[in-house]
Parts: C-alpha cells; sequence; structure tokens
C-alpha cells in the first residue's frame, strides 16, 4: 500500500522539535511545512479546536490548535497525560463528537461520511461486545448493520487471525479479557476499514496480557496495512506499533512534539531491548513527565 | 498462543470419564435439583406462616365453621373436590397469564414509542400516568361500560392495564440506560436508529423487561380475581363470590387457598424465566 510522501503533524505551541527537520527526517517535505501536500487519501485535522459546555455558562478548553495528517496505511499512536484529550480526538475522527471549529477530514469526506459507507473499524478500552452475541455474531455485526450479507469466510480468517479457533461460538463472558478485547479488534477490522482507531484497547489488562496483545495486534497491522490511530498513555506501546508517536500535552490539549519511529518491524524483545529504544522510551517519558507537569 | 479455557464449556478434545463420570454427573445434578427445590420450599416460610396465623385466628377466637373455615377444612374440600375447582383455576391461570403477557407487549411497545420520539412521549407518557394513577377499582366500571358487564373481556382488560405500567417503566429504563460505548459503536458502525433498537436497545433491556414480568406476574393473578370477583362469570374471584353468597365457608377459603398458590406458583415461574433469560443476554 502506497505511503504519501509526505507526513507532518504540528501544533501551535512553539516546542522546536514538533516543527524540526528531524521530524520530518526521511521525508520529502521542508522542514517550515506542516502539513501534507494535497491529497484525499490521508485523515487530517486542520486547526481543530473543541470547547465543552460544563454548566452554568462555563466552558472547557478541551483542544487548541490540532493540526495532525495521517498518511494512507500510517500508524500513528496518540499519548499524553490523561484529560490531555487523546480521545477527544479519536471521537471528533470518528464522527462521535463535532469540533468547536477547524476540520477534520477522512480521505476528503467528513466522518460521519465514513462512517455512513461503514468504512470506520473502532475498538475502545471497553470492548461493547454484545453480551447476548457469541464471537462469531460480535464479529459478523458490521456486515448486519450495513446490510450485507455476511462474509463467513473474513469472520473465520480473522478469529484465526486473533487467535480464536475454537471460541466461534463462545458468549463474551465465557472469554478472558484479552480475548474479548481480540473479539472487538477482530470487529473493527472485518469490514476492511479505511480507517481503524483504537481508543486505549487494552488499557485494562495486566502487563502480561497487554505486552502479548501489542504484538499480536502488531502482526495483525503487518498483515492488513490499515490507516490507524491508536490512543494511549502507554509509551512502550505506542513505540512497539506506531510509525510516528504523536505526544500531547493538556490543558488545554495540544500536541507538543511528534516523533518519527524509525525502529524496524516486527518490534519484539529483540529491539525493545535495545539502547534506542530505551532512549526513545526515555526521551518520550520525560515528555509526559513534562506534559503531565504542565498540565 | 495458550488457549484460555472457557468456563463451563467441555474441552472438545477432552476424554470422557466413562460411567464414573457419568455416574458423577447423574448425582450431581440430583443433588443441585434438590438444593434447589429445597432452597425453594425453604422461601416459602411465609406462608406456613400465614396457614399457622389462620388456624390461630379461629381458634383463638373460637370461631365456628359458620364464620370461618379452619385451614385443614378447607384444604380437605380442595382434595375431596378437586373437579370444582380445576376448570375455574384454569381459567384464572389463563386470564392472569394471559393478560400478563399482553400489558407486558403493550408497556413495552409504549416504552418503545416513548424512547423513539419525544413527541411520542409527550403523549404516551401522560397516558400511561394517569392509567397507574386511577385505582383499578375505580376503572372498573367505565371498563364493564364499554366491554359489557359480565364479559370475561373486561376481566382481561383490567389485568392488561394492571400490567402494562412495569413494564413500561422498567423497558423504558433499560432503552434509555443503553451503554455509551455500545451507542458509541453503533454510531461507528453508521446504525441508524432502528439498527440501535433491534440490534442493541430491546435486548439490553431484556433484563428489565424481565423483572417487570416478575413483579407483575402476582399482581396479573390479585387483578384477575379482583375483577372476576365483581364482575367475572368465571374464575376463582367468581367462585369466592359464588361460595361467599351461600356461605359455602370451606369453598371459598379453599377458593383463596388455591389463589395463593396459583399466585406464588406464576410468581416461580416468571422468577425462573427471569433468571433464565438474564443469564442469556448478559
Amino acid at each position: 500500500m502506497g505511503l504519501s510522501p509526505v507526513i507532518s503533524a504540528s501544533s501551535s505551541t512553539s516546542a522546536p522539535d514538533t516543527r524540526g527537520a528531524d521530524l520530518h527526517a526521511g521525508y520529502s517535505g521542508s522542514s517550515d511545512s506542516h502539513r501534507l501536500d494535497p491529497s484525499p487519501l490521508r485523515v487530517s485535522l486542520t486547526d481543530v479546536q473543541k470547547t465543552f459546555d460544563v454548566g452554568r455558562g462555563r466552558t472547557v478548553q478541551a483542544l487548541v490548535d490540532i493540526d495532525l495528517d495521517i498518511a494512507e496505511g500510517e500508524f500513528v499512536a496518540l499519548i499524553g497525560p490523561s484529560g490531555c484529550g487523546k480521545s477527544t480526538v479519536l471521537r471528533l475522527l470518528a464522527g462521535l463528537d463535532t469540533t468547536s471549529s477547524g476540520e477534520v477530514e477522512l480521505f476528503g469526506s467528513p466522518p460521519e461520511e465514513l462512517s455512513r459507507q461503514h468504512r470506520l473499524g473502532v475498538a475502545f478500552q471497553e470492548h461493547a461486545l454484545l453480551p447476548w452475541a457469541s464471537v462469531s455474531s460480535n464479529i459478523s455485526l458490521p456486515y448486519k448493520v450495513a446490510g450485507r450479507s455476511v462474509d463467513k469466510n473474513r469472520v473465520a480468517e480473522l478469529i484465526k487471525l486473533v487467535g480464536l479457533t475454537g471460541f466461534e461460538k463462545a458468549l463474551p463472558k465465557q472469554l478472558s479479557g484479552g480475548m474479548r478485547q481480540r473479539v472487538a479488534i477482530a470487529r473493527a477490522l472485518v469490514l476492511n476499514p479505511s480507517l481503524l482507531l483504537l481508543d486505549e484497547p487494552f488499557g485494562a489488562l495486566d502487563a502480561v496480557t497487554r505486552r502479548r496483545m501489542n504484538s499480536e495486534l502488531a502482526r495483525i497491522w503487518s498483515e492488513e496495512r490499515l490507516t490507524t490511530l491508536l490512543v494511549t498513555h502507554d509509551v512502550d506501546e505506542a513505540l512497539i506499533l506506531a510509525d510516528r508517536v504523536v505526544v500531547m500535552s493538556g490543558r488545554p490539549g495540544k500536541i507538543h512534539h511528534v516523533e518519527k519511529v524509525d525502529l524496524p518491524r516486527p518490534r519484539d524483545t529483540s529491539v525493545t531491548r535495545t539502547p534506542a529504544f530505551h532512549e526513545l522510551v526515555d526521551k518520550l517519558t520525560g515528555m509526559l513527565d513534562g506534559a503531565g507537569e504542565d498540565s | 498462543m495458550s488457549a484460555p479455557t472457557i468456563p463451563g464449556t467441555p474441552a472438545p478434545h477432552t476424554a470422557t470419564g466413562g460411567s464414573r463420570t457419568h455416574a458423577g454427573t447423574t448425582s450431581g445434578r440430583v443433588r443441585s435439583t434438590l438444593i434447589w427445590v429445597g432452597t425453594n420450599v425453604l422461601h416459602l416460610w411465609p406462608l406456613a406462616l400465614v396457614v399457622l396465623v389462620w388456624d390461630l385466628w379461629i381458634v383463638l377466637n373460637n370461631y365456628t365453621a359458620l364464620v370461618a373455615a379452619r385451614p385443614w377444612d378447607a384444604f380437605a374440600d380442595i382434595l375431596t373436590h378437586p373437579g370444582e375447582y380445576l376448570y375455574d383455576t384454569w381459567f384464572t391461570m389463563m386470564m392472569s397469564v394471559g393478560g400478563l403477557l399482553l400489558g407486558t407487549v403493550v408497556g413495552s411497545l409504549c416504552a418503545i414509542l416513548v424512547w423513539w420520539s419525544a413527541a411520542l412521549s409527550g403523549i404516551v407518557t401522560p397516558a400511561a400516568l394517569i392509567m397507574r394513577s386511577v385505582p383499578i377499582s375505580a376503572l372498573i366500571p367505565i371498563i364493564a361500560r364499554i366491554f359489557g358487564y359480565e364479559s370475561d373481556s373486561t376481566v382481561f382488560v383490567c389485568i392488561v392495564i394492571i400490567c402494562f405500567f412495569p413494564s413500561f417503566v422498567f423497558v423504558l429504563s433499560g432503552l434509555v440506560s443503553i451503554p455509551a460505548a455500545g451507542r458509541d459503536l453503533f454510531t461507528v458502525l453508521g446504525a441508524g436508529k432502528a439498527q440501535v433498537l433491534m440490534r442493541l436497545g430491546l435486548l439490553h433491556s431484556v433484563p428489565n423487561l424481565m423483572i417487570s414480568v416478575r413483579i407483575t406476574a402476582p399482581i396479573a393473578v390479585m387483578a384477575a380475581i379482583l375483577a372476576e370477583y365483581l364482575i367475572g362469570n368465571h374464575g376463582l374471584g367468581e367462585m369466592f363470590s359464588y361460595a361467599r353468597s351461600y356461605q359455602q365457608w370451606d369453598r371459598a377459603w379453599g377458593t383463596a387457598v388455591i389463589a395463593t398458590v396459583l399466585s406464588v406458583a406464576i410468581f416461580l415461574s416468571a422468577r425462573w424465566c427471569e433468571r433464565k433469560v438474564t443469564d442469556r443476554v448478559t
């Protein structure tokens, strides 16, 4: 799948590394360019502001000056301290919220249009599986909602992909937390979405299961190569999975830094034990600490 | 990757344990059945207390059989004349269960209308509240005027009116409490309101619906007997009224015993259904 030649992200903050040439290393854009070349094949947030009304005439500024482009086939991770607006960004992309100002475009259309075309895949921290439906039925749900006949081969292929062969008829309550999340991810993938949005899908899992799920998601992504945005607060997870890591600071939420991850794939223990990986972890963790203190 | 086991689900390749396993399973089932029966019988202690208080009330007041029947006399009448009770018990049971089911359907439909549209909510909700606020004994003459005195339809309509409100409230509560994650998921999947209702809302509301059925079941029997007593041609209520008129106290109190047993049986059946259904959909 062809990547768009230029990828960039920026914020209104004056942090030098959000606009520096190192951010765009390997890309053809100039260091002072903060946007992709015009192309419909991308996901973009342009000068997005989001304000929430909290009652009695008071408002909270959740996001300011968010500019972010994601190229087709790219995996971007969004990290930041709690309450910095990561999930708000994802909800804007999913069409679950609207911007106060600015523009959100998914491949040239507004998010609602992509939903209507059944081209969005989402997995939330809460798996949102239908408790009365089996694994197969849950994964088939997007077909039914879209009014299409269920492609049983595709469902079987995804069940195999997420390692749940033999559990096709199991109900969600009969599965472990990790297995439920894998079902949710398979459901998000089943219609070959143009954009996959993952909102801390492994947030409720223990460290060991989470690590295993990360490597499984990396494997699945390498096979499907979907344009993906992952919201997480786990730096390791972001670095294992993403092509770029966007660091947000709060409040109000803004893009603080964008890190291009040049580590080779697959990023198994041979990569995660390298000094380069640890340097990146330390660097981004330090930024998160700073962002947390700022907020 | 290791495949975690599903609790309560046999592993596909597990060898069976032969006759010992089978015997163990059977004895386990018998034991669990006995525990279930024992537990439910123990739960019936209030009925035993009622019988005891009933007998004490008669004995301590020195009431004769012309005033009230003792429990044993009522039981004896039931055991010696079961045929006299059979039809009316069957009639009251069918009216109660039918009214309960139709009332539940009507209440659920009203809840769906209210959930679907604010405009319909403005019409349906006040009507439902008025129906609930007026005592059924005050409504019966009006219903009888419409559907006819001494009509089984009138009895049935009374039961439906009594039964519809709990299901209306409970189903509506289920529909408005659809989890945010589920709602978000359906929005992202591009589902319309009808899809949200059919694929998420209704099934999410099933546990609430079953709670309403459980709490309404004994009330349905009470409504049936009251309506039969006041305007009915058949059923335990009419039987009680007839026996009382002719001072057949054994029969009258026997009718009350049967009505109590019927009410408890319908309640226990509804509770069993609630557990089974809720376990399946949650």
